[in-house]
C-alpha cells in the first residue's frame, strides 16, 4: 500500500484540499470563504511541486503498478502539466472582491468553497485519467473529471445562459459517457478483461492471430473513440462547444477548454496503447478513422469559427480546431510503410502541443476577461463590438492578445509554431503527407479569424462610449492581479517556450520523455488463456 | 566580429521594447532613429570587416539550439547576404527618418513596430538554419501588418489582412516542405537541407520544391499572385510602402535564390519548373507594366511597377547562368533603392498636395525643382538607363534568359520587350507629373497643415538628406557595377558549380569578358 500512496500523492493532496473545501463553504463566515482560493492554490502548488520532484528524482525513471494504477513517464508529464496549467487557471479564476467573491467575469456568490473544490476534484480526475490501469478506474477518472465540470459551468454565473450551457454539457456529457460505457462493455465482453496489460495481450494475441481486430472488438474501439471525441471536443461531438464555451463564465471556458480536451487525449492515447500494444500495431481501419477525424475536426472547426460574431463562440469552435491538430499526430503514431517509426515523434508532438495550448489558450481568455465590456455591464468583454480598439487603450493587454493569438496561428517564435511544427513532423514521417497540408491549410484559415481579433483590437477605432459605461467600468475596475499574473504568465511562457532554444529544448524534451508510455504488465505475466479469446462475440 | 550580427538582432529589438515602455512620442521617435542609424553602422562596419575573397558564410554564431528538433539559432552572412543587409539598414534607416514628419499618432507604437520589423529583416538575411529563416521570414508580416493596419490610407485594414492572409497562406507550404526536408536531413542547416533535397528522387522533390515555390512566389509576387500587392503597397503609409516594395520583396526572391534555386531549377529533371517559372515571369512584366501604364494613381503605378521589376529578377534566377543569377542578385539592390526611392519622393508629394492622382498634379518642375530632379533620376534608374544603376541589372538577367538552357531567344526577348514597356509608363508618368503646365490641387488647410512646422514648397533641407544617400548609390552603381557584380562573384559560381554538377553536364564556362566589359 505504501507503493499506491506514493503514486498517488498529488491526487490525495487534491482531493483532500476538496474536502476541507465543502466543509469551508457550508461556513457563515465570510472570511473562512476568503481563505478558499488561498487553500486552492496552496493544493496545486504542493502538488505540482511533489509531482516535479517525482519527475526529476527518478533518475532511471521507473514504472510503478499498484493495484488499478501505473504511474510511467506519460503520467508524470501530464500531471506536471495538468498542475501547471492549473495553477494559472486558478489565477484566472481567482476572487479579486470582498464583497462577492468573485471576479467580474466570474460570479458564483457564495458558492466559493464548492466552486474551487470543484475545481480541484476535475483536475486530480485529470491526473488519475493518466495514471488509470483499468477500465474502470479510467471510467471513474473520467467522471471524476466530468462532473464538477458540469457544476462549475451552472454555479459560474447567474445569468440563464449559463444554466443553459450546463444543462447542454450536462446531457451531451451523459449521452458521450454512455456511448463511451457501450463501447468499454464490447472491450470487456469480447476480451473477458480489465485491467489494461491483460485486455492489451488479448486484443493483440487476436490481431496477431487474424491479422485484423475482431469485429466487436473493433466496434468497441470506434464506440469509446467517439465517447473520448466529446472531451476532446473533436469531430461527431463537437457541437456543444459553442453554446457552452459562451454560456459559461470565461475563467470556466479557459478550464473547459483546457482540462476534459487533455483528459481526452491522455484517455485516447492510453486506448490506443492497449489496442496496438507499446508499438500502436493497430488495425488499418482504426487509421483511416483517425485520419477522417483529424481531417473534418480541424476543417469543421475553423470554418465555423469562422462565421461567429462572438469572440468566445470564435475561440470555441477554434478550440475544436486545435483538437484536429493534435489528431493529426495521434493518427501518425502508426508505423507506416517500413518508414522509421514515427511513433516518438508523433507522441512527443501531441504532449507538447498539449502544453502550448494550454498555455497559450490561458492568455487569450485571461485578456478577454480583464478588457471590460461595452455597455456598461459588469462584465468581461464578449463581442468583436466590445474588444473594438481596446489595444490602443490597453497596449499591454493588446499585446498579450497580440501574442496569444499569433502564437494559436503558429506564427514562429512563439509556442504554437513549435508546437505545429511537433506536430506536422510525424505526419510527415509517418507518410501522411495530405494530413500535413490540410493541416497547414486549416492554419492558414485560422489565421484569418485570430488576425480578425488582433485587428479589431488594434486597428478599428473604439466605438462610442457612453458616459454610463465609463463610469460603470471605473467603479468596477479594480486590480485584477491574479488575473493579470496567471496572463503574464501565460504570455511569458509562450514567449519563453518559443523563442528562446534553452527554454524551448526543455519542453521538447519533457515532450519527449512523456512519450514513454507502455502497458505491457511488467509484474506478473498477462494471465490469459487461448480460452479468453473464444470469448469475442459477446 | 560575429557579436556584430548579433547586434543587429537585438539593437532594433531592444529599441522596440524601449519604445513600447516610455510614455513620450518624442523620445520614442529618437529611439527608432538611434536604433536605426546604429544598425546601419553596423552594417557599414560589416561591410568593411568582410572578407571579400571568401565565398564562405562568415561571422558565424549560434544563439542556441533545440536538440530533439533538430533547430540551431546560426547567423552568419556570405557576400550576398550581407549585401542585402546592408540595403535593408540603409532602407530602413531613411524610412524612419522620412516619418519623422508624416507620423503623429501613436509614434511609440509605430516606431516599435518599425524596429521589430527591422529586427526580423536582418534575421531573414542572416539566418543559417531554415526554421530561422522561416521563423524571421513569417516574422515580418506581423509589423508590416499592423504598419499597414494603423497607419495606412483608407482602405488599409482590408489591406493590411489581405497582405497577410495571402503571405502567411502561401508560406504554411513551405513550413511542410521546410519540415519535410529537415526530417530526411535529421538537421534544418541550410546547407545539410539544399544537399539532402538534391538526393531526393525527382518525383518528391518537384512537391518540395512546389512548397518552397509557393510562399516565395507570394511574396516576390509572381504573377497569378501578386494581386495582394498593389493593394499594400498603396495603402501603406509612404515607410511602410519603402519597405515593402525594398526589402519585403527580396525576402522572396532571396528565398527562391537560397533555397529553390539550388535544390530545383538545377535539377535537370525539373526543367519543365523552371519554364513555367520563366513564363510567369514575363507574364508578370508584361502584365505589371500595361497595369502600371494605366494608373491614375502615382503610387499604385509605381507598385505595379514592381511586378514587373521582380519579374525580371526572378527570371535572372531561372536562367541559372552567372550573368542571370549575378544580375538578379544586382537586380535585388538595385530595385530596393530606385523603387524605395521612388516611393519616398511620391510620399513626400502627397504630404505637400494630399493626392497622388496624375491628373491633379502637372508642372511640378517649376515648383519644385529639386524634386524634380531627384524624380527623374529615379526614374530614369527605375527604367534601366546605361549608367545608372537599373542598367546592368537589366541587361545581365535578359542577357541571362538569352544565353540560359532553359528559356531562350523567346523568353529574353519578351523581357526586352518588358524593358521598353518599363520605360514608356515611367516616362509617360513622368512627362505628365513633372514637366508640362502647372497644376496643383488646391492643398485644404482644415487638418494639420497649419501646425508649427509646415513643409516648404520645395524640399527641405531633411528631405533632402534622405534622397541623396539612394541618389549616390544609384549614380555609383551605375558607374562601376563590376566591383559590386565581383563580390558576389564566388557565391553564385557555388551555385552555378552545383547546377552542373546536379545536371552533370558540361560546366559552362562563365562568361568573363561580358563581366569585365560592364566593369567600365
Amino acid at each position: 500500500m505504501t507503493d499506491l500512496l506514493s503514486i498517488t500523492i498529488p491526487e490525495l493532496i487534491l482531493v483532500g484540499a476538496a474536502c476541507v473545501l465543502f466543509f469551508l463553504g457550508c461556513s457563515r463566515r465570510t472570511a473562512a470563504r476568503g481563505v478558499a482560493a488561498w487553500l486552492a492554490l496552496g493544493a496545486l502548488l504542493s502538488a505540482l511541486v511533489v509531482s516535479v520532484y517525482a519527475l526529476f528524482s527518478a533518475v532511471a525513471p521507473v514504472e510503478m503498478v499498484s493495484g488499478s494504477l501505473r504511474l510511467d513517464n506519460f503520467g508524470r508529464y501530464i500531471r506536471v502539466l495538468g498542475l501547471a496549467v492549473g495553477v494559472i487557471l486558478l489565477l484566472l479564476a481567482w476572487p479579486t472582491r470582498a464583497d462577492r467573491t468573485g471576479n467580474s467575469a466570474l460570479r458564483f456568490g457564495g458558492d466559493v468553497g464548492e466552486f474551487y473544490a470543484m475545481f480541484l476534484l476535475s483536475i486530480a480526475g485529470l491526473l488519475l485519467v493518466a495514471v488509470a490501469d483499468d477500465l474502470i478506474v479510467l471510467f471513474m477518472a473520467l467522471e471524476l473529471l466530468s462532473i464538477p465540470t458540469y457544476i462549475m459551468v451552472s454555479i459560474s454565473r447567474p445569468i440563464a445562459a449559463a444554466q443553459e450551457a450546463a444543462v447542454k454539457y450536462f446531457f451531451l456529457g451523459a449521452l458521450s459517457i454512455a456511448v463511451m460505457l457501450l463501447g468499454f462493455s464490447y472491450l470487456y465482453g469480447s476480451t473477458g478483461q480489465i485491467r489494461f496489460a491483460e485486455m492489451s495481450a488479448v486484443l493483440r494475441g487476436s490481431m496477431e492471430a487474424t491479422g485484423a481486430l475482431p469485429r466487436w472488438q473493433m466496434f468497441g474501439v470506434i464506440l469509446v473513440l467517439i465517447g473520448f471525441a466529446y472531451k476532446m471536443a473533436a469531430f461527431p461531438l463537437h457541437f456543444y462547444a459553442g453554446d457552452v464555451y459562451e454560456g459559461a463564465a470565461t475563467p470556466v471556458t479557459a478550464f473547459l477548454a483546457f482540462v476534459p480536451k487533455t483528459a481526452g487525449f491522455v484517455a485516447l492515447i492510453r486506448l490506443l496503447t492497449v489496442v496496438g500494444g507499446d508499438h500502436f500495431k493497430l488495425p488499418p481501419q482504426i487509421l483511416t478513422f483517425l485520419w477522417v477525424l483529424a481531417a473534418l475536426t480541424m476543417t469543421i472547426g475553423n470554418v465555423l469559427a469562422l462565421l461567429q460574431n462572438n469572440v468566445k463562440r470564435v475561440l470555441a469552435y477554434s478550440s475544436v480546431a486545435h483538437s484536429g491538430y493534435m489528431l493529426v499526430g495521434i493518427a501518425a503514431l502508426f508505423p507506416h510503410l517500413q518508414r522509421p517509426d514515427p511513433r516518438p515523434l508523433a507522441l512527443s508532438g501531441v504532449l507538447f502541443y498539449l502544453a502550448a495550448y494550454g498555455i497559450m489558450n490561458c492568455g487569450v481568455f485571461g485578456v478577454l476577461m480583464l478588457l471590460p465590456a461595452r455597455d456598461g455591464r459588469d462584465d468581461s468583454a464578449e463581442t468583436f463590438e466590445e474588444l473594438a480598439g481596446q489595444g490602443r487603450r490597453h497596449l499591454g493587454l493588446g499585446l498579450g492578445m497580440a501574442v496569444c493569438c499569433l502564437s494559436l496561428i503558429g506564427i514562429p517564435l512563439t509556442v504554437g509554431f513549435l508546437g505545429k511544427l511537433m506536430l506536422i513532423r510525424p505526419a510527415l514521417a509517418g507518410g501522411l503527407t495530405w494530413l500535413a497540408i490540410i493541416l497547414v491549410i486549416n492554419a492558414a484559415v485560422s489565421a484569418t479569424y485570430y488576425l480578425h481579433i488582433i485587428g479589431v483590437m488594434f486597428l478599428r477605432s473604439e466605438g462610442a462610449v457612453d458616459e454610463q459605461g465609463l463610469s460603470g467600468e471605473a467603479a468596477m475596475r479594480r486590480p485584477q492581479f491574479a488575473v493579470g499574473l496567471g496572463v503574464v504568465l501565460s504570455v511569458i511562457g509562450t514567449l519563453l517556450f518559443g523563442a528562446v532554444p534553452p527554454a524551448a529544448q526543455i519542453l521538447t524534451y519533457g515532450a519527449e520523455l512523456g512519450a514513454e508510455i507502455s502497458c505491457a504488465q511488467p509484474i506478473a505475466p498477462p494471465a490469459t488463456g487461448p480460452g479468453r479469446l473464444a470469448a469475442d462475440s459477446p | 566580429m560575429a557579436y556584430l550580427l548579433l547586434m543587429l538582432l537585438f539593437v532594433p529589438a531592444a529599441g522596440a521594447v524601449v519604445c513600447a515602455l516610455v510614455k513620450d512620442g518624442r523620445f520614442a521617435k529618437g529611439v527608432g532613429l538611434g536604433a536605426s542609424v546604429i544598425c546601419a553602422g553596423i552594417a557599414v562596419a560589416l561591410l568593411f570587416g568582410f572578407d571579400w575573397k571568401d565565398a564562405n558564410p562568415q561571422f558565424g554564431v549560434s544563439l542556441g539550439q533545440i536538440g530533439p528538433i533538430g533547430f540551431e539559432a546560426r547567423l552568419a552572412v556570405d557576400s550576398i547576404s550581407l549585401w542585402l543587409v546592408a540595403l535593408t539598414a540603409l532602407l530602413q534607416m531613411l524610412a524612419i527618418a522620412s516619418s519623422l514628419h508624416g507620423i503623429r499618432e501613436r509614434v511609440r507604437e509605430y516606431y516599435g513596430w518599425m524596429l521589430v520589423l527591422l529586427s526580423a529583416m536582418f534575421g531573414v538575411f542572416m539566418a543559417r538554419d531554415t526554421l530561422l529563416f522561416y521563423a524571421f521570414f513569417e516574422l515580418t508580416l506581423v509589423p508590416m501588418f499592423f504598419i499597414i493596419g494603423i497607419w495606412g490610407g483608407p482602405e488599409r485594414r482590408y489591406a493590411a489582412g489581405k497582405f497577410f492572409l495571402f503571405t502567411f497562406s502561401g508560406s504554411v507550404f513551405t513550413l511542410a516542405a521546410i519540415i519535410y526536408l529537415g526530417l530526411q536531413a535529421g538537421r534544418f542547416d541550410i546547407d545539410v537541407i539544399v544537399e539532402r533535397a538534391k538526393s531526393l528522387p525527382a518525383g518528391t522533390l518537384i512537391w518540395v520544391v512546389l512548397g518552397f515555390l509557393v510562399g516565395f512566389a507570394v511574396k516576390v509576387p509572381l504573377f497569378p499572385l501578386h494581386t495582394w500587392l498593389p493593394l499594400a503597397h498603396t495603402e501603406a503609409p509612404t515607410a511602410g510602402s519603402v519597405i515593402l516594395a525594398g526589402v519585403l520583396l527580396k525576402l522572396g526572391t532571396y528565398g527562391i535564390l537560397r533555397f529553390v534555386l539550388p535544390m530545383g531549377f538545377v535539377n535537370a529533371d525539373l526543367g519543365v519548373l523552371v519554364k513555367v517559372v520563366g513564363v510567369l515571369c514575363v507574364i508578370g512584366m508584361i502584365y505589371g507594366s500595361l497595369a502600371a501604364w494605366v494608373q491614375q494613381d502615382i503610387k499604385k503605378l509605381v507598385a505595379y511597377s514592381s511586378v514587373a521589376h521582380l519579374g525580371f529578377c526572378v527570371l535572372g534566377l531561372a536562367a541559372i547562368n552567372l550573368e542571370g543569377v549575378q544580375g538578379s542578385i544586382l537586380y535585388m539592390i538595385n530595385h530596393g533603392i530606385s523603387t524605395g526611392a521612388m516611393f519616398l519622393v511620391v510620399g513626400m508629394i502627397y504630404e505637400r498636395y494630399h493626392t497622388r492622382d496624375i491628373n491633379r498634379l502637372s508642372g511640378l518642375a517649376r515648383r519644385m525643382p529639386v524634386l524634380a530632379f531627384f524624380w527623374i533620376l529615379f526614374t530614369l534608374s527605375s527604367v534601366g538607363l546605361p549608367g545608372l544603376n537599373g542598367f546592368p541589372s537589366e541587361f545581365l538577367t535578359i542577357l541571362g534568359a538569352f544565353k540560359s538552357k532553359h528559356l531562350g531567344f523567346v523568353y529574353g526577348a519578351v523581357a526586352a520587350v518588358g524593358m521598353v514597356l518599363g520605360a514608356v509608363y515611367m516616362l509617360h508618368m513622368a512627362a505628365r507629373v513633372i514637366w508640362g503646365p502647372l497644376k496643383t490641387p488646391e492643398v485644404e488647410t482644415e487638418d494639420h497643415d497649419q501646425e508649427e512646422n509646415p513643409l516648404p514648397r520645395d524640399l527641405s533641407g531633411w528631405e533632402i538628406g534622405i534622397l541623396v544617400p539612394l541618389a549616390l548609390a544609384v549614380v555609383v552603381i551605375g558607374v562601376i557595377p563590376g566591383k559590386m557584380l565581383n563580390t558576389f562573384r564566388e557565391p553564385v559560381i557555388q551555385l552555378i558549380g552545383n547546377v552542373n554538377a546536379a545536371a552533370s553536364q558540361q560546366t559552362v564556362v562563365p562568361d568573363a569578358p561580358v563581366i569585365a566589359a560592364k566593369e567600365r
